[in-house]
């Protein structure tokens, strides 16, 4: 119970009609939002699509000269592959990378010291994505850091900018941190009484990872996954900037598309593709995540 | 030479500067159910996780079987333990958690899947074999989490808290189904408890354990009757704690003056002096209670503060003049009977023979 009694402070009759005002001042904003900046546009991007560009000039139509034009070509389809294995490897690789700290983080320290680590690990988020990638030139420059040091036991120099390597790394400065930080809160709030049940039960400490925390961590692992795919696929800097750009990823093909030309429609049509894209992904992957919950539905 | 199956021998552990089990000794015999007793913080699970070796003494020797097991991993040995929170795995199903450890053990598929239904079976769960773990109720997720420490065919079980979070009636069925169960197997049950009746219903022996150390080991019944000290008496049961000055002695009747008025019990074999100042107890049941005042000695005048229903009994708690309380156990149907008023004043009294002196703590 508690809380405050509302018949108190409502004339019964009308209870219900002040409740539903109430709570639709609440609701509206968001609504209202959703609409404006999310939904408008991409209904116009939709219609976009569809328009047709006249001495460099967008002009209203219902044509799918862009659509087909845009699926016909071949370096499309090899940006659209290209983009998604890419954002595909990174997503592997960062989940990867992010375990062993967020292991650490989860079991290994204090709960202050964790709550301090991931205080330092949003701190990232406060400088300019930008600027966190530019720095990266200074390290990975054929005469940067890395090469230098490299030097010393005669290795390299490695090329590294203009590479995939860039736009792995670039795509890591973005997604690492939000990453260790999801996998760690998932872990953190694992029931301690499952691992030492699982100990108790004769589980050998080296197969806890396989047989206990990857199982019980499935939901928070695949939505740090999804959330990892969704920033790497749809990144311009890093493969832009890092990447070198001679294998547009599909980011890139947008504004190259836009740029000559000014073929808006068809960067509408890369632009929907790519929210099909996510969007699927993101779908399968919130479907993988609470499946088990859809196994009890079918009983 | 035969050993008892577990051994603690001076066993203290210290989590950083606090204290949690200080000194202990027992032993726990094959085929016991032994209970082990006290209030939240007095070292029981601490106890219970030492034997699982999900905590290592830091002095002390624990032994099974005369094997000194200090530093032994929790799954190097043979002690599923039943959590409070029963820790089923939610991504695996029923059947898949009663084969857990068997697999860890690297026992075959086939032989998994036929003694993981035997154990389901014998706990009358069997037709949820295939069911996802969130989907059962209290009482089946108590069966299955026996079963899969059961499954083990373990020598000893360890069990913490495990019917707390249960509903009254469930909670009086488990304990049926666990006395059975230890019976038939006859495994050494180690139950780790704060209740009293949980305890006392189950076990052949209690430890009742008070800031880290140990208060008392017995019957059940021994406990009840013959608490060592002040504090088993205050936790165990309901106990009317008097104390005073012995202050004269005839042929093994002593007197003695309270503060509420003199009193006389029977001398069984106590070393009593006259002059000693000693605490004794009544048991609350072993009281009298009526309207008029009795012929006996042993009498004190009360008002009556409150009463407290638990079932079919009744406790009624009173105070005499100088303030000292005094409790008193009933049937239900009797007290309904006397029509008695909060407030009003009634006479209590007890038999000589019903008096148990306490040890100075």
């Amino acid at each position: 119970m508690g809380g405050f009694n509302t018949a108190l402070f409502f004339d019964m009759k009308s209870n219900r009609e002040t409740i539903n005002l109430y709570s639709l001042t609440f609701r509206v904003p968001i609504i209202f939002w959703q609409l404006l900046f999310f939904v408008g546009p991409v209904l116009f991007m939709v219609a976009m699509s569809f328009f047709l560009v006249k001495n460099y000039r967008m002009t209203e139509a219902f044509e799918f000269i862009n659509w087909t034009k845009m699926f016909s070509k071949n370096y499309f389809w090899d940006s659209y592959w290209f983009t998604l294995i890419i954002a595909f490897i990174s997503t592997l690789l960062t989940m990867v990378i992010a375990f062993p700290a967020s292991f650490t983080l989860a079991f290994r320290v204090s709960e202050n010291f964790r709550r301090w680590a991931i205080f330092l690990l949003i701190i990232p988020f406060f400088t300019s994505y930008l600027v966190r990638t530019f720095s990266w030139y200074v390290i990975l420059a054929e005469k940067g850091v890395i090469n230098a040091l490299l030097s010393y036991i005669n290795l390299g120099p490695f090329i590294m900018l203009n590479t995939h390597i860039g736009t792995l790394v670039g795509y890591m400065t973005l997604t690492l941190p939000l990453v260790i930080i999801l996998q760690t809160v998932t872990m953190a709030n694992i029931d301690k009484n499952l691992i030492e049940a699982a100990f108790n039960l004769g589980c050998k400490p080296y197969l806890i990872i396989q047989r206990v925390i990857i199982p019980l961590s499935k939901t928070g692992f695949i939505i740090a996954a999804v959330f990892c795919f969704i920033l790497s696929f749809g990144d311009f800097v890093a493969p832009f900037y890092l990447g070198g750009s001679q294998e547009p990823t599909l980011p890139i093909l947008i504004l190259d598309t836009t740029k000559s030309g000014q073929q808006w429609p068809r960067a509408a049509v890369v632009a929907i593709v790519m929210m099909v894209t996510l969007f699927a992904i993101a779908f399968i992957g919130i479907m993988t995540a609470y499946s088990k919950s859809f196994k009890n539905d079918k009983r | 030479m035969t050993y008892p199956l577990v051994s603690f021998k001076n066993v203290t552990k210290n989590f950083g500067k606090m204290n949690a089990v200080t000194n202990l000794n027992f032993e726990i015999d094959k085929g016991e159910f032994l209970a082990i007793m006290g209030p939240s913080g007095c070292g029981k699970t601490t106890t219970l996780r030492m034997l699982a070796g999900l905590e290592n003494p830091s002095s002390g020797e624990i032994r099974f079987n005369n094997r000194l097991m200090n530093n032994v991993k929790p799954h190097e040995r043979d002690t599923p333990l039943v959590w409070q929170s029963l820790a089923l795995f939610p991504f695996l199903n029923v059947q898949e958690n009663v084969e857990f450890g068997l697999k860890m053990r690297g026992v075959s598929s086939k032989t998994r899947q036929k003694k993981s239904l035997e154990w389901l079976e014998k706990l009358e769960v069997r037709e949820l074999a295939k069911r996802d773990i969130s989907t059962l109720s209290g009482g089946q997720k108590q069966r299955v989490a026996l079963a899969r420490s059961l499954v083990m065919e373990p020598e000893i079980l360890l069990l913490d808290e495990p019917l707390s979070a249960l509903d009254a009636h469930l909670v009086i069925r488990m304990q049926a189904v666990l006395t059975q169960l230890q019976k038939e197997l006859g495994i050494t049950f180690v139950y780790v408890t704060h209740s009293q009746s949980e305890a006392f219903a189950m076990a052949n022996r209690v430890i009742i354990m008070n800031v880290g150390e140990i208060s008392q080991i017995g019957k059940p019944k021994d406990i009840y009757r013959s608490p060592a000290n002040q504090f088993v008496a205050e936790f165990v049961g309901r106990n009317n704690i008097l104390s005073g000055k012995v202050y004269d002695i005839k042929s093994k009747i002593a007197f003695i003056k309270t503060n509420s008025g003199n009193y006389n019990f029977e001398i069984i074999d106590k070393n009593i002096e006259l002059g000693h100042t000693l605490n004794y107890i009544i048991s609350a049941d072993l009281m009298n209670f009526s309207l008029v005042k009795p012929k006996n000695s042993n009498i004190v005048n009360c008002k009556l503060i409150s009463e407290e229903y638990i079932g079919s009994m009744v406790t009624l708690f009173l105070e005499s003049v100088d303030g000292t309380e005094f409790k008193i156990q009933m049937q239900e149907r009797e007290y309904s009977k006397l029509n008695i008023q909060n407030g009003e004043k009634y006479w209590l009294s007890w038999s000589k023979k019903n008096v148990h002196t306490l040890k100075k703590d």
